[in-house]
């Protein structure tokens, strides 16, 4: 492993870590909205992550004003798809959330598991 | 047992992961692959091929128009998904849990909500129009707007709030910003361009730059206002409850 | 870009993650993920993206927060 490497790219190693973390907490919280919660930990690390990608050390934010090279600017493609990632996130967020209100009308619960009827999902 | 496993997984995923990031090119060098293909042309061309001196409103909106546009039938359908899910709000009648109790909001609350929502509001529409020169646009002065109505139902509670914004005149807005894109869309077929094409062709320069703005700004003014009213519509269906509506004539 | 700010950025979104994660009170955690998504506001200025953070402030931290309590509010505070 290229250790130098991994110490300069800090922003991607703290992305991978709340990816993980969003990932254990899918897998492992019974509760649904906490689920959801680590859903959403989840995509902000992929957007961290594409972000990340784009920065120019000592870069300019990419709004072209007088007296700024576009060499020296960040890239707007990441941005743009981030921008439009971040308002799909809350809408399946909303829709997520609505689920659970009628779920919990449903079965009177929020745990997985009651709502199986079992305690262990394999 | 589960989280045994599930933490072994974990250690996998992440080992694998770090090693990548290990093998990737250092970050923040301007030298980096993502800065060699077409992001170099968007920055320096940007400006005078897609009318926008923010250079993220120019990927968001003529670029990437298809991208955008997908995506703003996506919110929509999220919202179509809600209501069917939860159901309509009726004017006036839904009521929340918070309306039936008599604890009310106190007249700090409530005179500051009254004083800044304005204030927000205008921000917003500050930021929806300006969003070819600065950084703003559509998305993110909608999600203002939706913002700052929450915030006036929760100072001021549910049957107020729909009396102010009524679902009738919602309806129409909740679908423009996709009917806005279609139809800055088909302008350019008629014009016998491309669709979704900013550029009429058989103009003069002048007069294709003014249709162009004018098409950025419906495109703009469409997303920004229809994502608000869908913020709001979706709060409405996921905070009113059933059990607690008024009926139509004991109001 | 400044990088101990960066570092310092980066720890504080781990810690508020964290804490989301272990918090057992699901208002709590809901206020939590809203300051995370503020962090994540900050960050976004850091990375020379003013219209992420933008959206991320009024997103993140206005409605999804607020989308979440209302769930609580509807449903059950405490997880088990």
């Amino acid at each position: 492993m290229n250790f130098s490497r991994i110490a300069h790219n800090l922003n991607y190693v703290f992305s991978v870590v709340l990816f993980l973390l969003g990932l254990y907490t899918i897998a492992v919280k019974p509760n649904l909205v906490k689920k959801i919660m680590g859903l959403n930990i989840m995509e902000t690390s992929v957007f961290l992550f594409m972000v990340s990608i784009g920065m120019v050390g000592s870069g300019n934010a990419p709004v072209v004003t007088e007296g700024v090279k576009p060499a020296t600017m960040v890239n707007p493609i990441p941005q743009a798809l981030i921008l439009t990632g971040i308002v799909v996130a809350v809408s399946t967020t909303a829709v997520a959330l609505s689920l659970c209100i009628r779920i919990h009308e449903h079965y009177d619960s929020l745990n997985a598991f009651e709502i199986l009827g079992r305690d262990e999902l394999f | 047992m589960r989280k045994a496993i599930m933490l072994l997984a974990l250690a996998g995923i992440g080992v694998m992961l770090i090693y990548a990031v290990g093998e990737m090119p250092p970050m923040g060098d301007s030298g980096n692959p993502d800065k060699t293909h077409v992001a170099p042309r968007y920055l320096e061309h940007g400006e005078e091929e897609a009318g926008a001196s923010n250079v993220v409103t120019a990927v968001r909106l003529n670029y990437r128009g298809y991208d955008t546009m997908g995506e703003v039938a996506v919110i929509f359908c999220a919202l179509c998904a809600v209501v069917a899910v939860l159901g309509r709000e009726k004017t006036g009648l839904s009521r929340t849990h918070m309306d039936v109790s008599r604890v009310k909001a106190s007249v700090v609350v409530r005179t500051t909500v009254r004083f800044l929502v304005p204030v927000i509001i205008f921000f917003a529409i500050y930021i929806i129009l300006h969003g070819e020169e600065t950084p703003g646009g559509g998305f993110q002065g909608g999600a203002i707007i939706g913002a700052s109505i929450i915030l006036f139902t929760l100072a001021f509670g549910l049957p107020e709030s729909t009396r102010k914004i009524p679902l009738k005149s919602r309806v129409p807005l909740e679908s423009f910003a996709v009917i806005a894109f279609l139809a800055a869309g088909f302008t350019g077929i008629l014009f016998g361009a491309n669709f979704l094409t900013y550029i009429m062709p058989g103009l003069s320069e002048h007069a294709a730059e003014t249709i162009r703005q004018v098409m950025m700004m419906v495109i703009e003014i469409g997303i920004g206002f229809a994502g608000g009213i869908i913020f709001t519509s979706i709060m409405f269906a996921m905070i009113r409850e059933d059990k607690y509506e008024l009926q139509p004539d004991s109001s | 870009m400044d990088w101990t700010l960066n570092l310092l950025l980066l720890t504080l979104l781990l810690a508020t993650a964290i804490a989301v994660i272990r918090i057992r009170d699901l208002l709590a955690a809901a206020i939590v993920f809203s300051a995370y998504s503020l962090v994540m506001a900050i960050l976004w200025t850091q990375l020379r993206a003013p219209d992420l953070a933008l959206t991320e402030a009024a997103v993140g931290a206005g409605v999804t927060t607020v989308l979440f309590i209302i769930t609580i509010y509807r449903t059950v505070r405490k997880e088990d």
